[in-house]
Order: structure tokens, then sequence, then C-alpha cells
């Protein structure tokens, strides 16, 4: 689909256009430029989309040959592009109604042969008579559109409105109406690699450009506000003191995030120059930004100095866009100190500041979800310090959590490895059942066992988990272990069912994903080759053509020239008979002359 | 990279005579009369057949049409002598230089009368009136079915004509004194009568699109007569009805 906008005739040309059509003014039509008011839009299908007003395309010149061969002073490519605007401006008179081409013969100068033959390449193309109904009589040549098949449909005939649209035609939402339509976004269109499926309203051709797919999938990589979790386009205001960026709306409402206040805030410029930065982290770059960053924490320079290829401000974007970035360089700076509820405070501060979109709950779900938020939260910490390099694995971060507690558990726990899940479960289980008596009842049973006393020891682990800080999962583990024999035989199943079927479709579905991924990239790519390898072979056919024609060209010319030197000769040689000179015989004898 | 035109595109090097379409099909008309009985005709035939096949064409008409036998001979005399006329020009040159001539239809056939005119190239040997009539037939939403080959006949004799006529004045070149220059000088002079001249038509300064006054002139006009209407007309040409 292409947008073409209705230009003025020519000077000195009447115009053809019905009185009631606006015409845009511009001498040179620029497609994108012009405000809907003067945009007309023309509707052609995708496989004409070569189609331009202002120029004649190859396809034209090939089938068309007449016009560009220079053979006659009646067929230039003025004239075809001549031919070419009046009949399709004629049939944009009224796009509903089928155009023929005794209504187009009338109005043009030229052999009617030649004439038929450009309706019926226009026709041919679906550059007109596509919106119109179907013809009388022979579908054959004449009729309509559904030429030009990759997959060789042999449905020739007539336009099909979009539903039912027949294997191998491709059309963009036709109308009935014949109205012109804005083409959306190709991105909304489905991509089925191009095979003869019919679903959907908008088929691509099969060797659409990446960027026609998979505009959608390419995230922009943007700057992320640290309170209102939107992305920073026009610029961003960075914390001067810290790691903490906010946008434009954000600065000016004056949220900047707790214990900072807006003169702290320095404009910085907007995606537009970064967007210049080298943005290709290698993994061994990413471990060494890591590892710097946990050894010299927020000083950025000699960060940048230990990745080398980096500079500081990308090593900053990078920690941003990493998942935890922010709360790896809360960690690391308290490192030194004691990790008491404190530091723990903050953190969760960070984790509320981000995840603030949970939804309405009761006061109390809140806190108790908030605690498990914490705790939970606190033990993917304990494990960050081990693993740095796996990090950057896990594509998805917490602030992309959705509103709901599941989501964010599920997230949370397909962040960290099956160890770590079950364990963490345990622990928020426990601290459940120290809230409320049902969640109590359900996984611990009748047991004597459970009461106050119980469940004190565990909120002791708890507190003394938090106390100590560094990963001793180790610890961890047995602990959750010895909490386990403690309820009845019958729960124990239900525990570790229900733990390791959360694990277990968590990582399923994170497997599927990576899967898909994959699998789009592959596409893409191999449609990427495919796509230069055709055009290679396109030029390389569109070249010799063009030798060809020149030779043929050539030698036409060439026996032209042999025969005007042959007359030429002969009426030397009879000049020269006729005055009677017979030394001419001594010097060379007459040639016959050879075929021409 | 535009091609340089080519200096003698207007003066070609004669070329053989034969009927500027993509079929070689000779346009052959009949109008005999015998003892008040009129048979009138008009098609197309292919030279290349045997010339047995005139007889078996003449004889099979007048027994389809229940003529009396005299229309034999008659019939096949004509056939002949018309196949005769173009076969002399057959091994004639004649100028396929670019030419673009008017072709009018001017025609009654049955209860369809037909007016119109167009451009035709005579240097098209590809062009195909059948074509034409067929689409016109359609465009035009004819019914009848003699209509077309009516007009892809009208449209064939015209170029006959205008072929036969390029022949003579090639003819009449060759033995002119003109020499050389000869060649290149006659199309533009002397057939300038009846083709277009290009450069007015197709020259920088005009557009190839018609003024919308003209159009009606160049539309064609399809009229459905009523039986009294073609009685009338038929009385007037002095015709059977066949």
């Amino acid at each position: 689909m292409c947008r073409r906008p209705r230009r003025t005739r020519r000077a000195g040309r009447s115009p053809s256009l019905p009185e009631g059509s606006r015409m845009a003014t511009a001498a040179r039509p620029d497609p994108r430029g012009h405000d809907l008011d003067e945009l007309d839009l023309y509707t052609i299908p995708i496989h004409s989309s070569w189609f331009s007003w202002d120029e004649i395309h190859d396809t034209e010149r090939a089938a068309l040959r007449e016009f560009f061969d220079g053979s006659s002073i009646s067929r230039t490519p003025k004239i075809y592009k001549d031919y070419r605007d009046f009949i399709i401006n004629r049939y944009r008179e009224d796009p509903s109604r089928r155009l023929t081409f005794t209504d187009v013969r009338k109005a043009l100068v030229g052999d009617v042969c030649l004439l038929r033959k450009v309706f019926l390449f226009l026709e041919k193309w679906g550059l007109i008579n596509f919106a119109a109904p179907p013809g009388r009589g022979a579908g054959g040549g004449g009729g309509g559109e559904g030429g030009d098949d990759d997959d060789g449909g042999a449905r020739r005939g007539t336009v099909v409105v979009e539903d039912g649209a027949p294997v191998g035609v491709r059309v963009v939402a036709v109308p009935n109406s014949g109205r012109p339509v804005i083409l959306p976004p190709p991105a909304v269109g489905r991509y089925d690699g191009g095979k003869g499926s019919s679903v959907g309203q908008f088929r691509l051709p099969s060797l659409a450009s990446y960027s026609d797919v998979f505009a959608g999938l390419m995230k922009q990589k943007g700057l992320v506000c640290g309170s209102c979790g939107g992305t920073c386009e026009s610029g961003c205001y960075e914390y001067t003191k810290g790691d903490f960026k906010i946008c434009v709306n954000c600065y000016n409402n004056g949220s900047c995030g707790e214990n900072k206040s807006l003169d702290d805030f320095e404009f910085k410029e907007g995606k537009g120059s970064s967007a210049s930065h080298a943005a290709l982290w290698t993994e061994a770059e990413t471990q060494l930004l890591l590892e710097s960053i946990s050894k010299h924490g927020d000083d950025w320079d000699l960060v940048a100095q230990n990745v080398k290829t980096k500079t500081k401000l990308d090593c900053i974007l990078k920690l941003i866009e990493l998942p935890f970035g922010e709360f790896l360089l809360g960690y690391t700076n308290r490192n030194g100190r004691d990790q008491n509820v404190d530091g723990n405070a903050n953190n969760t501060s960070q984790v509320q500041s981000v995840t603030s979109e949970l939804p309405d709950q009761t006061k109390t779900e809140e806190r108790s979800n908030d605690q498990i938020e914490e705790i939970v939260q606190n033990q993917i910490n304990d494990v960050l310090n081990e693993g740095p390099p796996l990090k950057k694995k896990r594509a998805a971060s917490l602030s992309d959590g959705g509103s709901s507690l599941m989501k964010q558990v599920s997230l949370m726990s397909a962040l960290v490895g099956p160890d770590i899940t079950s364990a963490a479960t345990e622990s928020a289980v426990s601290a459940i059942c120290n809230e409320t008596f049902c969640p109590r009842e359900i996984f611990y049973g009748s047991m004597g066992h459970i009461s106050n006393g119980s469940s004190v020891p565990a909120m002791n682990h708890l507190g003394r988990d938090i106390e100590n800080g560094d990963a001793e999962m180790n610890d961890e583990v047995p602990l959750a272990d010895a909490q386990g024999p403690l309820p009845t035989r019958s729960h124990m199943p239900l525990q570790v069912r229900a733990a390791t079927a959360t694990a277990l479709g968590v990582v399923a579905a994170r497997a599927k994903l990576l899967a898909d991924q994959e699998d789009r990239e592959i596409e893409q790519k191999v449609a990427s080759i495919i796509e230069t390898q055709m055009k290679k072979v396109h030029d390389k056919i569109k070249y010799f053509e063009h030798l060809g024609h020149i030779m043929e060209k050539e030698y036409a010319e060439i026996d032209d020239l042999k025969g005007l030197v042959v007359s030429e000769r002969i009426s030397i040689l009879q000049k020269a008979l006729n005055a009677g000179i017979s030394r001419w015989r001594d010097h060379f004898s007459l040639k016959p002359l050879t075929g021409s | 990279m535009p091609m340089k035109p080519l200096p003698s595109s207007s003066a070609r090097v004669p070329v053989k005579f034969k009927i500027p379409t993509a079929d070689n099909l000779v346009p052959i008309r009949l109008d005999i009369e015998i003892d008040g009985q009129r048979y009138r005709d008009a098609f197309t035939w292919n030279p290349s057949d045997p010339d047995s096949e005139v007889v078996v064409f003449a004889k099979r008409t007048v027994k389809d049409l229940k003529l009396p036998p005299a229309f034999i001979t008659q019939i096949a005399q004509s056939i002949q002598s018309q196949l005769a006329d173009f076969r002399s020009y057959e091994g004639q040159d004649m100028f396929a230089g670019e030419k673009i001539v008017p072709i009018k239809l001017d025609m009654r056939v049955n209860h369809t009368l037909v007016r119109d005119q167009f451009l035709w190239d005579l240097n098209n040997f590809e062009s195909d009136p059948e074509e034409f009539a067929r689409t016109f037939c359609r465009d035009m939403d004819i019914k009848d079915p003699e209509v077309g080959p009516a007009i892809a006949f009208a449209i064939r004799e015209q170029l006959y004509e205008i072929a036969i006529h390029n022949v003579t004045s090639a003819r009449e070149t060759r033995i002119s004194k003109k020499g050389r220059r000869g060649f290149e000088y006659v199309p533009a002079s002397k057939a300038g009568g009846i083709s277009l001249d290009l450069v007015k038509y197709f020259g920088h300064k005009t557009s190839v699109i018609r003024k919308r006054k003209d159009w009606d002139a160049f539309e064609p006009i399809v009229d459905i007569l009523s039986s009294e209407e073609v009685d009338a007309l038929e009385a007037r040409e002095g015709k059977t009805t066949r």
C-alpha cells in the first residue's frame, strides 16, 4: 500500500478530476510530508508497491519496452508516463466503477493497440480496477488482478475484497466502498512466512525485510525512569550523587524518589546522544563491568578504566539496563556495613518504588506481601553476589514485573535457580503461616507441634538470615529441610509438589520463550540472506538484459551503416563507369556484394 | 541509461509487403448480384490456404444460404481475383515506417450501428484487430456476436488499403530519380495525407491527452436500431435479407 497525494496536472492541460476533489498544490509531492488533509490515499495491492508516481520503474520498462528503446518519436518515456498517469487518474475519479479500455482510448492520442497494452499492464498489476466489480465477459487477460503470484496461483479474473482473499493474491484491506484506506503500520500484520494461509488480514510478501516484520519485536532500549517506570525519550534528569534517572515529566512533577532533592538532578541529553554509543556489550565486557562495580561501587572512572572498551556513560547505561542493576549498586554500596534491617529497608523501598503498581489489596495483605517480597528479594540478593555472570542471562528485570503478586513471584523464581526457589518458597510459606491461621492449617495440618513455639523458631531463622546477610544458602537448605520433616507425611507431598510444580512450570515457560526468540532470529537471518541473493540475481539479470539490448541496437546500426556504405560505393563506381574511367579495373575487381 | 534514438527511425529499410497485423489475413469482400438476388459478405481469408479451398467454400456458402448454383462460380472467381491481387503485392516492398493512421468505423451489423474512430500504428506488426474488436464489444456491452468480427474486418480492410498504398508509393519512389535521399523524404511528404504527423502529435510541446471537448469525437457510438429502422435502411441500400 502506498500513499500518493494528488498532484496538479502540468500546466497547459485541462484537469480531468471531478469538481469535488482536492488537489495537493506541491509540485513535487512528498508522501510523508503532507498532513492528512492534502493526502488523497491511493490503495494499491502490496505486490505493486514498486510503483512510484514520480518515476518509471524497471517493471514498467521491461513490460512496455517500446516506449523506452527510442524507436519512435511517438513512444517516449514521457508519453508513457502521460498515458499511465491519465489512466490511473481516470480510474481514481471513481474507483468503484470498472474502467474500460474504451473509456480511456477515446481521450488518448496514439496507437490503440499500444494503448491497450499499457491498459492491460496497469490492470494486471492492480494499479487500476482493483476495487472495481468484476468485468463482464472473458476473465482472461483483461479481467483483473491476480497476475504476479509467487505461489503460482492459477486464479485469474476478478478482484475480491478482503475477506475471502484467494490463495496467492495479496490484497491489502480493500474496502468495498472503494474509499481509500490508511494502512496500519506493518508490524500489526501477522507474519506467517508468506505461506498460503489466508488467515488474518495482512500478509506480507515472502521476502519482507526484517524491519517490516519484526518492528514490534525490536525493542527500543531506552532509559527507564526511576520513579515512574516510563521511558525517557526527550531527555532525562540524572541524579548527580548516585545512579538514578527520572524522566522529564517526573522532574517537573517533583517526584524524584526518596532521599533526593530536585536540585541534585542534572539534565542529560535524550536518547539521541546515547544512541551513538556503542550498544554492543559482549559477555566478557558485562562480566568485567559487574566485577568492577562490585569492587569500585560508585566510582565510575575506575569502572570505566577496568572495562576498557566502554566509556563511563556506557557503563552506567548498561548497568541500568541490566536487571537488578540499580539494586546491585545499592547493595554493593552497603556491602561494608552490617546487614541489618536498615539496609533491607532501603532495598525494599527501592523494590516498592519500582513495583508500585501492585493492585489494591487490603492492608494486611499488602503488608504480608511486602514482607514476603522483602524476604524473597533479600535471598535473591544473597545469591547475586555469587553469580554475577549468570545475571545477564535473565532478560526480564524486576521492574518489568506486572501487577500481580504471582507474576512477581514467578519472575523471581525464574531468575534464580530451583534450589533457591524451593528454599524461598519454604520461608515464604512460613512467613505466611505466621500471619494468618488458615495457611498454617493447610500446610501443617493438625500437627500438635504447630504452635507459636515452632513458628517462633521459624521467625528466628529468618531474622538470623537477615542479620547474617552473606550467602549462606548451604545453611539455609538444611534449615529448610529440618523444617521439612516436621509436618506430617501427608502434607509433605503437597508442599513439595507445589514447589516443584511452580519451579518447573516457570522454567518451562522461560525455555519456550527463549526458543521462540531463537526461532525468530533465525527466520530473520534467513529471510535477509534470501533477499540479498535474490537482489543479486535480479541485478545480474538486469545487467545482462541491458547489455543484450545494447548489442542488438549496435548490430542494427552497423547493418544500416553497412548498407549505406555499400550503396555509396555502388554510386561512386557507377559514376566512375559513366565517366569512362577504365583504370578502376586495374586497381581492384568489383567484388560481389555480400548479402545485405 | 537512455538509448540514443536510431538515426534512421523514420525511414526503415523497406520490408516485404504483408498485412500489418499479427495474423496475415486478407480481407475479402463479396457483392454479387444475379437475377435480382444479391449476396453481400465480408470476411477474412488466410492466403496460405490452398486454392482448392476457395471452391469448397463457395459451394458450402451457396448450400447454406440456399442460393442458386450460379453463385458458386461467381463467388469463387471473386475470391480468387482478390487473392491474386493480394499476392501481386506480396513480393514487393512497402514502407513500414512509423505510421499512425486514423481508422474509422461506420457500419451497421444487423441491429447494431457502430461509429467510431481511433488511431492505429501501421508499423505494429503484432497488432490484432480481432482482439480490439473483442474488447470493443465487451466494453460497449454488445450482445450481437456478429458485430465483433465485422469490426475486425473493417479494420483489416482499411489497413489493407493503406498497405497497398504504401506499396504503390514505394514503387513510385524507386523509379524516381531522387537517389539515395529518396527513401527518407518520401514517407513524410507523400504519405502525409493519410498518416499523422508524428512530430505534431507526439512532440514535446503537445500532450498526448486529448482535450475534453474532443473526447466525444473519438468516443465510439453504438446504437441499437429497431426492426423498422433496420428495414428502412435496408430498403434504401437495396439489400436482400440473408
